[in-house]
C-alpha cells in the first residue's frame, strides 16, 4: 500500500458527535444494593418502636449503642481493607483481645501510657505483617489474616496463661467504661468520633483516595505513581488501630480482659460493612454506610433479644443476612457491568 | 441457496449509544462475506451477538432457518464459531489441550489424553498447520497462536466461522497462507464471515461485502460489482486523502531520553534516544516487543539489563523504577486503557486527580474545589465531550476515555511522554484531536515516543521511525520520507511462515 492509496486519514478534523450522557440504567438490584440499607434500617427501627415492648426506651437505645461500640469501631476501620478490594481482616479477633489484655495487664503494672504504647506496637506489627503479605506479596487476605489470627491468639494465650485480668475498680478505665455524657455512653461517642475521623481520611485525604482507587483499578493506581504496597499496609494499619481502640473500649466495659473475649468480631464487623452497602469487590462503599450497617445489625439483635428469641436463632439470622447482602452485592455488580 | 446464518434487524445499545442499529446480514454455505468498517463501526459487537456473547436489544439470529437463543452455548451448538480478535488461548496449556477446549471428546466427563492428542492432530492436519501439539502456547509465535486459535474454532465442526481481524499480527506470507486456507474451507461448504479493515485482503478473498458505519448498515455489494475506492468511501462516509499537510516542522532540541542496551523479556538489546520537541515512532507488528520495550524503559516492568537517563533542564537523572520515572516528568499513556489507564467507575475528576494528587494537595488533605478546577481545565484542553467531569470515566466512549488518560498527564507538564497505540478503538473525530494534542506537546518541547500499528498515524506523527521486530530495532527511517511499504517490509522481515 502506498501513500497514494489512502485508507483511514481524514483531511478535515471531524467534530465528534456530542455524546448523550448515558443514563446509567439503574436496575432494581443496583438501586437495592445502594439504598436498601436506608429503607431497611428505617423500617426495622419504626416497626421495633411500634411492635416490640421495651425497644423505644432511652435506656434500651443507649444500651444498644453501648454494646454496638466495640464491633462498630472495628467495622468502620475494617471498611478500609474491604474498600481496597482485599475482602477483610479476620485477625481483628486476635487484635481486639490483644489490645484489651495489654490495656489491663500492662496498665496494672506500668500505667496507662505504657499500656497504650505496647498496644500500639502490637497493632503496628499486625498491620505490617498483614499488609506486607497482602500488599507486596499479593497473598490472599483471607488466608493471611486467618493465619495471623491463629498465631496472635496462640501467642496471647501463652503470654497471658489463659487467665482473666482485672483492672482496679476505681481506675480510669473502669470510670470510662461506665461514663456517660448526658444520656450518651462514652463508648458510643468514641464510635461516632472514629466514624467521622475515618470518613474524613477515606474521602478527603490522598491516602484515602488511593485506597479507593486501588479497590477499583490496582494497575491504573500504580501507574498513577502510587506505592500500592504502602497503600495496603496503610489500610491494614487503619484497621489495626481501630481494633486496638475497640479493645480498649471492650476492656473498659467490664474492667476485665481475656483472650477469648472478642470471638465473632470478624464476622460481625464484616456483616455491618456489607449490609451497609460497601462492596466486597472493592472501590465502592463508605465509612458512614458501615455505621449504618452497625446500627442495623445491632438493632436487629436487640429486637431478637427483646422478643426472647434464642442465641442460636440470632446467629442464624446474622448468617442469612450476610449471605443475602453479598448476593445482592454480586448481582448489582453484574447489573452494573452490562 | 438458502442462508446458513442470518442476523435479522439486530439492534444493540450501550447506554445511550447504538453500537449496532437495525443491521441485517445473511451468509450462505461456501460464501466468504466481508464485514468492514472503521474502528467502532459496530463490527465486533455484531459478531459478539452472532456468537451469543452479547444479547441484542432487538432482532434475531437464525441458523438454517431456526432462531437460536442468545447464549454462547446455543450459538456453538447451532454451529457458529468465533475466532476472537484478542487471542483467547490458555498460554500455560499445550496446543492439544487448547484445541481440545474447543472440541471436547470426553467419555463421561473424563479426559482421554490419547484421544485428545489424536483429535488435535487431526484438526491441525485438516487446516494444514504444522505445530508440535505438546508445545505450550506461551512458547509459540503470535502467528502460530493465531493458527491454533483457528484450529480450535474449526475443531467444533462449525457451519459458520467468524474471524475478527485475523491478519492483524501476521506477516504478508502468513497472511497469504491464512487466506488460501480460508478459501479451501469455504469450498468445502463452510460459511465464513470475515471482519477486516484491510481492503486488499477483502477484495482478494471475499464474495460479498457489508459495510457498517456508526452502527448502521450503509452498503452491501458483491465484491465483483464494487471497487476499493467505493468501499473506503462508504466506510468513512466522505472522500479521503492522506493528510500530509498536517505534518509539523520538527525542531528537535537536546536529548531528553537516552536508553542504552535495554534488555527485558521480549526486548533484545535496544538503544533509543528521544529529543526535546521530537516525536519518535515505534512501528512493527503486534507482538514485536514494542510495548515491552517502552514499559522496560519507563520502569513499568523490570528490565534485565540497560540504563535509562532522562535529562531535564540540563540535569541528567537515572531512571531505576517507575516512581523515579514519574518524578522526572515521564508520562505514560498505556495500550490497555481500561486495565492500565482508567478507574472506570471513578469520575473524570478523580481519574485526573490520581497522578497529580501530590501536587494538588501537598498536605495530603484533598481540596475538592481545586481538583475539580484542574480537571475542568484539562477536560477543556483535550476536548472532552461532553466536558462533565463528575461523570464516571466508564460512561464515555473509547475516544473520550483516551482523552481522559492523556489529560491526566498534562497538568504536570511532562518532559517525556510515551503513548502506546494512542488511537486504537477510537473514532475518527477523537483520533484527529488526539493527533493534534500529541503534535502540540512536541511543539511545546516535550519529547514524545509513540507506539502505533496504524501506519498512516505513524507516518503522520513521527519525525523518526524505528521499526521493531523480535525485540530489536530492525531499521530507522526518516518520518518525513518513509512510506508504508518500507515500514511494513522492515516489520515483516524476510521470515517465512512457520506453518
Amino acid at each position: 500500500m502506498s501513500k497514494n492509496e489512502p485508507i483511514t486519514q481524514i483531511n478535515a478534523m471531524a467534530q465528534a458527535p456530542e455524546e448523550q450522557p448515558k443514563q446509567k440504567s439503574r436496575r432494581g438490584v443496583e438501586w437495592f444494593a445502594e439504598n436498601g440499607i436506608f429503607v431497611f434500617t428505617a423500617v426495622l427501627i419504626l416497626s421495633a418502636a411500634i411492635f416490640v415492648d421495651g425497644f423505644a426506651s432511652l435506656q434500651n437505645i443507649t444500651d444498644v449503642f453501648h454494646r454496638a461500640a466495640p464491633i462498630g469501631i472495628v467495622a468502620v476501620g475494617m471498611t478500609f481493607v474491604v474498600i481496597s478490594g482485599n475482602y477483610l481482616d479476620l485477625s481483628v479477633v486476635a487484635q481486639v483481645a490483644t489490645a484489651a489484655v495489654i490495656m489491663i495487664a500492662v496498665s496494672n503494672e506500668y500505667g496507662y501510657f505504657a499500656a497504650v504504647l505496647a498496644a500500639m506496637l502490637a497493632a503496628l506489627i499486625y498491620a505490617i505483617v498483614n499488609g506486607v503479605a497482602v500488599g507486596y506479596f499479593k497473598a490472599n487476605a483471607v488466608i493471611v489474616t486467618l493465619s495471623t489470627t491463629y498465631v496472635g491468639l496462640g501467642l496471647l494465650r501463652l503470654l497471658s496463661g489463659g487467665s482473666i485480668f482485672f483492672g482496679p475498680p476505681d481506675g480510669a478505665l473502669a470510670q470510662f467504661g461506665a461514663g456517660k455524657l448526658g444520656p450518651v455512653p462514652y463508648s458510643a461517642l468514641v464510635l461516632v468520633a472514629m466514624t467521622l475521623i475515618l470518613a474524613f481520611v477515606l474521602n478527603r485525604t490522598n491516602f484515602g483516595f488511593t485506597v479507593r482507587s486501588f479497590g477499583i483499578n490496582e494497575r491504573a493506581t500504580r501507574l498513577g505513581g502510587t506505592n500500592t504496597g504502602l497503600v495496603i499496609i496503610g489500610a491494614f494499619l487503619v484497621t489495626s488501630l481501630s481494633a486496638m481502640i475497640a479493645g480498649f473500649v471492650l476492656a473498659a466495659f467490664s474492667n476485665t480482659a481475656v483472650s477469648a473475649m472478642s470471638t465473632g468480631y470478624d464476622f460481625q464487623a464484616l456483616a455491618a460493612i456489607i449490609v451497609g452497602g460497601t462492596s466486597v469487590f472493592g472501590g465502592k462503599g463508605s465509612v458512614l454506610r458501615t455505621l449504618l450497617g452497625v446500627i442495623f445489625v445491632s438493632v436487629l439483635s436487640n429486637v431478637l433479644v427483646l422478643l426472647n428469641i434464642g442465641f442460636g436463632y440470632q446467629q442464624m439470622a446474622l448468617g442469612v443476612l450476610i449471605a443475602l447482602a453479598v448476593t445482592v452485592d454480586a448481582l448489582a455488580r453484574r447489573a452494573g457491568k452490562k | 441457496m438458502a442462508a446458513v446464518v442470518e442476523a435479522k434487524n439486530i439492534t444493540k445499545a450501550f447506554g445511550g449509544v447504538k453500537a449496532v442499529d437495525d443491521v441485517t446480514v445473511s451468509v450462505e454455505a461456501g460464501e466468504i462475506h466481508a464485514v468492514v468498517g472503521e474502528n467502532g463501526a459496530g463490527k465486533s459487537t455484531l459478531m459478539r451477538i452472532l456468537s451469543g456473547i452479547e444479547f441484542p436489544d432487538s432482532g434475531q439470529v437464525m441458523v438454517e432457518g431456526k432462531e437460536i437463543e442468545n447464549s454462547a452455548k446455543d450459538s456453538i451448538d447451532a454451529g457458529i464459531s468465533l475466532v476472537h480478535q484478542e487471542l483467547s488461548l490458555v498460554p500455560e496449556m499445550t496446543v492439544a489441550e487448547n484445541i481440545y477446549l474447543g472440541g471436547f471428546p470426553t467419555s463421561a466427563g473424563f479426559t482421554k489424553r490419547k484421544e485428545m492428542k489424536k483429535f488435535a492432530q487431526e484438526t491441525l492436519d485438516e487446516i494444514g498447520v504444522q505445530v508440535d501439539i505438546d508445545e505450550r502456547i506461551s512458547r509459540l509465535s503470535v502467528a502460530l497462536r493465531q493458527f491454533v486459535e483457528i484450529a480450535r474454532a474449526i475443531a467444533r465442526k462449525p457451519k459458520v466461522l467468524i474471524l475478527d481481524e485475523p491478519t492483524a499480527s501476521l506477516t504478508p506470507a502468513e497472511t497469504d497462507y491464512l487466506l488460501s486456507m480460508l478459501e479451501r474451507l469455504a469450498k468445502q461448504g463452510l460459511a465464513i464471515i470475515y471482519i477486516s479493515h484491510r481492503i486488499p485482503e477483502v477484495f482478494r478473498l471475499c464474495h460479498n461485502v457489508t459495510i457498517l458505519r456508526d452502527g448502521k448498515l450503509v452498503y452491501v455489494s458483491e465484491i465483483k460489482k464494487t471497487t476499493p475506492q467505493e468501499v473506503i468511501n462508504q466506510m468513512v462516509g466522505r472522500e479521503l486523502k492522506l493528510d500530509l499537510e498536517s505534518r509539523r516542522d520538527a525542531k528537535p532540541g537536546d536529548v531528553v531520553l537516552s536508553a542504552v542496551g535495554i534488555k527485558a523479556p521480549g526486548v533484545n538489546d535496544v538503544d533509543l534516544e528521544v529529543r526535546a520537541g521530537e516525536i519518535v515512532g515505534l512501528g512493527g507488528l503486534v507482538g514485536a516487543g514494542r510495548t515491552e520495550l517502552i514499559r522496560a524503559i519507563i520502569g513499568a516492568d523490570n528490565k534485565t539489563a540497560g540504563n535509562v537517563h532522562i535529562t531535564v533542564d540540563g540535569k541528567r537523572q537515572q531512571i531505576t523504577s517507575y516512581m523515579s520515572a514519574m518524578r522526572n516528568g515521564v508520562a505514560y499513556v498505556p495500550e490497555e486503557r481500561r486495565v492500565d489507564g482508567l478507574a472506570m467507575t471513578m469520575s473524570v475528576t478523580d481519574n485526573v486527580y490520581l497522578p497529580n494528587r501530590k501536587d494538588l494537595a501537598a498536605s495530603g488533605v484533598i481540596n475538592p474545589a481545586k481538583a475539580a478546577k484542574v480537571a475542568k481545565e484539562l477536560a477543556d484542553r483535550v476536548g472532552l465531550r461532553p466536558p462533565e467531569i463528575k461523570r464516571e470515566a466508564g460512561q464515555y466512549s473509547g475516544g473520550n476515555q483516551q482523552k481522559i488518560v492523556i489529560a491526566k498527564w498534562l497538568h504536570k507538564r511532562p518532559s517525556f511522554v510515551v503513548l502506546d497505540e494512542p488511537t486504537r478503538g477510537v473514532d475518527v473525530g477523537a483520533k484527529a484531536e488526539i493527533h493534534r494534542l500529541v503534535k502540540e506537546l512536541a511543539d511545546q518541547g516535550t519529547a514524545v515516543l509513540v507506539v502505533s500499528s496504524d501506519l498512516p498515524e505513524l507516518l503522520e506523527l513521527s519525525d523518526v521511525i524505528h521499526v521493531v521486530r523480535d525485540g530489536k530495532i530492525m531499521g530507522t527511517l526518516d518520518g518525513a520520507k518513509a512510506d508504508e511499504k518500507q515500514v511494513m517490509g522492515l516489520a515483516a522481515g524476510e521470515k517465512l511462515v512457520e506453518a
